[in-house]
């Protein structure tokens, strides 16, 4: 029999440090480049801190390899109530930074705790299945899984990140689908921001989606009560988008959810839309190949306004062009789509659970931070994994990574527990 | 979990992925064009390389006009914020308030386009602001050139200054506003050789496309720089001037007002070009303030106004050796006219002895003799005989009452009459007025210009060069010279060299036995005429002398004039020889003579002009 260490999926590994290694040109670039003069001395030195935080992310990663399947199992309430007891700390003693009050410091190093939330929430609701808690109703998983994630959710939007929160509201369907939760009610609540998206691109598409969403339905139920209550969702919440948006919500806040599909207007491009025009910008002069190493024009004369953080990879489209960014987004698919077979290769319920927690995780931020980066969905500030300047995020997705892989690697010893 | 589940899972993976990849594509490659312009819109910029303005150096090759570097601070107020005030108000060392105003006014100007705020701010000044540049976003620096004067010699008028253009200026000039060649705030010759020179001393302004970054600061060079337009086509600019015979002209005019205009006579070319009272160019270095600006403008002495080629005034008896050459030429002395005498016993018969009076009684005189002893009954008789066309004729040849060929705008024409001038008034005041011009007095002005030039056709024997302050245009670079531009062909004069030779010799008199003896070179021998020119009103006379040296081979011709300091020995006359030494020897030796000469002119002051109480 192989050594438990033997058993590591080295192409996830391999993979994750190709993505690391490609941010780290990103950052690299957009700081080393020949305008590095005409940068903000903090910004200066972000490629050496995010090389700094990528060696605590190694260490973090060998570390949790190196937890004991049972440890974490018995662990995990703990880890999920001292995550949540550092939201609410964050909340009294955290400090603001760019508007979000989620960062804890202690002394001069802070991190921010919606980060570590997400760790503690996909640990506690794959726990769910190592207790001797009664769970053999369905529907009572399904809400206690909701309830786990809606906890933190709402100590963030306390926190005034609604990115985050967003992330863990997706995660819902992610863990329910993995949970065995009816496919049924995974459908039903995923109609909920499909339509709410649809409604404000334009009510027709809107309006088209509710018969496909009637259709699926007939086809995959054939039964006239989901029929209903899926076009009734869908058209619920068309309705109510579309009221919020005209009488609800303030001018400026409609600006905002709006302007994504239009940022190069008038009214929009120098104010919210700024952002999408500069960031589409960068991206577009990129073309196919893109211009080069520290070539990108909007990225040296720094045009996109938070282009190592949230906007990082306007920076890849625009230096390493079409190719590179296909590239990376290949990088991605490739990681979340072998975490989901290797989780399907284990076929235990705790694994898949936090396996495809894990996956679910990536593919959310990626295709909410990419979407909004491409112009594709409104401006939300979510970081790129393992690819936006910042520590804490690129901690806390390591040490998920290493949770799945070392759930993987010791899966042998998971028959313990189902 | 079930097999369908993880199917559901992967193809929603996937399908997101391609939503992306096809976005991707939309962006990258059917969009490419598109973004690719909003893109270079952000952050290219066609910056304008202006290429120094050329130098200007005189005769020997001294410096007078060079460039130094000039620091300017820029303001871009889309990316200023007013929190950094303080900051740069501290580096500038100026109040708060003057950097707010500077912000506001780049605000109206342009508020994404950098604008110059603070000019001609010091290294240091400049190098604070520089080195601290990252805390300081929207605000950058320029190093252009600015105009120094390193010359004893000041040359206001003959240099001239420089001004900012403004919008109206590049509307007449038929210049848009995205012209590479001018643009508003550029400087532009305003006077002197810096305006006739402009198109040389500019050159054409080149063009480096550059990228800056979001702050409006230079980042890169595009495309390494292919594409760029270099500047080209600027000349240094050599003067005949010689800037110590210059220097000692502006010195010797303490407290006078007046001008010389001092010519090589074999060539044209602008020895000294003096008008004084002069003003300092250097005030006009960062576009003069309003108050020096009034102060200059309104000034009773008139400092702008260039005197030696816009002051028209009765050249007094300097008038005389033409007056002499056109009765000789004309006939008007009879067969053998440098033999005639006409009788002077003190005064012209006309008039009855009290209107046309002569400074002697100097009985039966001959033109020699008329020109050395300045007799005006002798040229009263003569302009009494002549006929005012055939008179304004010979004086257009001398170039007199119109513009002379030279290389500076600032001109008039002077006066001399012509038959319809007098049409109008009873036929004694036309008598009268043309008795007076044959001395050189009344209705008619030369300006000192004019008088240099005809004196120097009568030192080089007949011909009148097209004066030049420039002798020759050279490109700095390649080397390249180019003579003066649209030089006029000299002109010569219809004149006897029998009747020239007259009055040459009559001139050489005058300086060795006349009215310009204290005025004599020690050494050389010289031609000259003093003039004393009546000043209207109880004003006190002009003094006016035209002068030539050497006698046998003139190298040097002058004019000058003297406003309101005596007859002509006094100021006009010392002076002049005092420069025409200079020239000569290259300096001014000490002797008796020089302290005659430097006594007389120094402490000749001119009459102050009365101030109306209106002004």
């Amino acid at each position: 029999m192989r050594r438990w260490y033997q058993q590591l999926d080295f192409l996830s590994v391999f993979v994750w440090l190709c993505l690391c290694a490609c941010g780290l040109v990103a950052i690299y670039s957009s700081t080393h480049g020949e305008a590095q003069e005409f940068l903000l001395s903090t910004v200066q030195n972000s490629f050496q801190r995010q090389l700094m935080w990528l060696g605590i992310s190694l260490i973090a990663f060998v570390g949790t390899l190196l937890i004991p399947v049972n440890l974490l199992t018995r662990l995990a309430p703990l880890i999920y109530i001292s995550t949540i007891v550092l939201l609410i700390v964050a909340l009294v003693i955290g400090r603001e930074v760019s508007g979000a009050r989620s960062w804890v410091y202690i002394g001069p190093y802070g991190f921010q705790s919606s980060e570590l939330a997400k760790i503690g929430a996909l640990c506690m609701c794959a726990y769910l299945w190592t207790s001797r808690l009664e769970l053999q109703k369905i529907f009572h998983r399904a809400g206690l899984i909701a309830a786990i994630l809606v906890l933190p959710a709402m100590l963030i939007v306390l926190q005034n990140d609604l990115g985050t929160t967003l992330v863990f509201a997706g995660l819902i369907p992610v863990l329910w689908l993995c949970n065995g939760i009816p496919l049924r009610i995974v459908g039903v609540i995923l109609i909920f921001p499909i339509a709410g998206y649809l409604a404000i691109i334009h009510w027709m598409i809107a309006v088209g989606f509710i018969a496909v969403v009637g259709l699926v339905a007939w086809v995959g139920t054939r039964d006239f009560k989901w029929i209903g209550v899926g076009v009734l969702a869908s058209a619920l919440t068309i309705g109510m988008a579309t009221f919020a948006l005209n009488y609800v919500f303030q001018p400026y806040q409609v600006d905002r959810i709006v302007s994504f599909s239009n940022p190069e207007a008038s009214e929009f491009r120098s104010g919210v839309g700024f952002h999408l025009v500069q960031s589409k910008a960068a991206l577009g002069s990129g073309g196919f190949w893109g211009h080069g190493f520290k070539q990108g024009s909007q990225t040296q004369g720094r045009y996109i306004p938070e282009q190592s953080t949230d906007f990082v990879f306007s920076v890849i489209g625009e230096e390493w062009g079409f190719v590179g960014s296909v590239l990376v987004l290949l990088l991605f698919a490739s990681l979340i789509l072998r975490l989901i077979w290797l989780s399907q290769s284990i076929e235990h319920p705790f694994a898949t659970c936090l396996i495809c927690g894990v996956a679910g995780l990536f593919l959310i931020h990626v295709v909410i931070n990419l979407g909004m980066v491409l112009g594709l969905l409104p401006v939300i500030g979510i970081p790129l994994p393992f690819f936006s300047y910042g520590g804490s995020a690129l901690l806390t997705n390591s040490i998920l990574l290493g949770l799945a892989l070392s759930i993987y690697m010791r899966r042998s010893e998971l028959s313990l527990y189902r | 979990m079930t097999r369908v589940r993880y199917t559901l899972f992967n193809s929603t993976v996937i399908s997101l992925v391609l939503i992306l990849i096809l976005q991707l594509f939309r962006l990258q490659v059917v969009e490419q064009h598109d973004h690719s312009e909003v893109a270079h819109g952000n952050a290219l910029r066609n910056i304008r390389v202006l290429p120094a303005r050329g130098s200007v150096y005189d005769r020997n090759g001294s410096v007078l006009v060079h460039n130094l570097p000039k620091y300017t601070v820029t303001i871009t107020p889309k990316y200023f914020d007013e929190s950094y005030i303080p900051r740069l108000s501290q580096h500038l060392g100026v109040e708060d308030s003057v950097v707010a105003h500077r912000l506001e006014s780049a605000r109206k100007r342009n508020p994404y386009q950098p604008s110059p705020a603070f000019s001609n701010v010091s290294f240091e000044q400049y190098s604070r602001v520089i080195e601290d540049s990252y805390l300081l976003p929207g605000v950058g620096a320029v190093i252009d050139q600015r105009r120094n004067y390193p010359s004893d010699a000041r040359m206001s008028h003959a240099l001239g200054y420089i001004g900012e253009i403004n919008r109206d200026e590049l509307h007449t000039m038929g210049i848009d506003a995205d012209s590479a060649l001018y643009r508003q705030g550029d400087y532009l010759g305003r006077t002197g050789i810096e305006r006739s020179y402009e198109p040389w001393l500019r050159g054409v302004p080149g063009i480096a496309r550059r990228w800056v970054n979001v702050y409006g600061v230079e980042v890169m060079s595009y495309a390494s720089g292919h594409g760029d337009q270099q500047p080209r086509h600027y000349y240094d600019i050599h003067l005949g001037i010689d800037s110590d015979v210059q220097a000692l002209a502006e010195s010797l005019f303490v407290n006078k007002r007046g001008a010389v205009v001092a010519l090589d006579p074999n060539d044209g070319s602008m020895i000294a070009l003096v008008s004084q009272p002069d003003y300092s160019l250097e005030l006009f270095d960062d576009g003069v303030q309003g108050d020096s600006w009034r102060a200059l403008v309104n000034h009773i002495d008139k400092p702008l106004y260039n005197r030696a080629t816009m002051n028209f005034m009765p050249p007094g008896s300097t008038w005389k050796p033409f007056m002499a050459l056109f009765a000789l030429s004309e006939g008007l002395l009879g067969e053998h006219g440098h033999e005639a005498t006409i009788p002077c016993k003190g005064y012209h018969p006309l008039g009855g002895g009290k209107v046309f009076r002569c400074l002697g009684e100097h009985g039966s005189i001959n033109v020699l003799d008329a020109i050395k002893h300045s007799c005006n009954t002798f040229f009263f008789e003569i302009a009494r005989r002549m006929d005012i066309s055939a008179f304004h004729d010979y004086a257009s040849q001398f170039g007199f009452g119109a513009h002379a060929p030279i290389d500076l705008l600032e001109q008039t024409s002077g006066l001399i009459p012509d038959s319809s001038y007098f049409g109008s008034l009873p036929n004694y005041l036309q008598r009268t007025s043309m008795m007076n011009m044959g001395v050189g007095q009344g209705d008619m002005g030369v300006t000192p210009l004019q008088l240099a030039r005809y004196v120097s056709a009568i030192a080089n024997g007949g011909t009148l060069h097209a004066s030049h302050l420039v002798t020759h245009l050279a490109n700095p670079e390649t080397g390249e010279t180019l003579p003066v531009p649209d030089l006029p062909d000299p002109a010569e004069l219809q004149i006897d060299t029998l009747h020239l030779n007259l009055v040459r010799e009559g001139m050489r008199l005058v300086m060795e036995e006349g009215t310009g003896v204290m005025a004599q070179i020690p050494g050389i021998p010289s031609g000259g005429k003093t003039g004393t020119a009546q000043a209207p009103g109880d004003m006190t006379d002009h003094s006016v002398f035209i002068m030539f040296a050497p006698f046998d081979d003139p190298q040097i011709a002058l004019a000058v004039q003297c406003e309101n300091t005596g007859d002509g020995s006094q100021c006009a006359a010392p002076i002049a020889s005092l420069l025409a030494e200079q020239y000569l020897k290259g300096e001014v030796p000490p002797s008796w003579r020089t302290d005659i000469r430097m006594q007389r002119a120094l402490s000749a002051t001119s009459q102050l002009l009365a101030i109306d109480d209106d002004l």
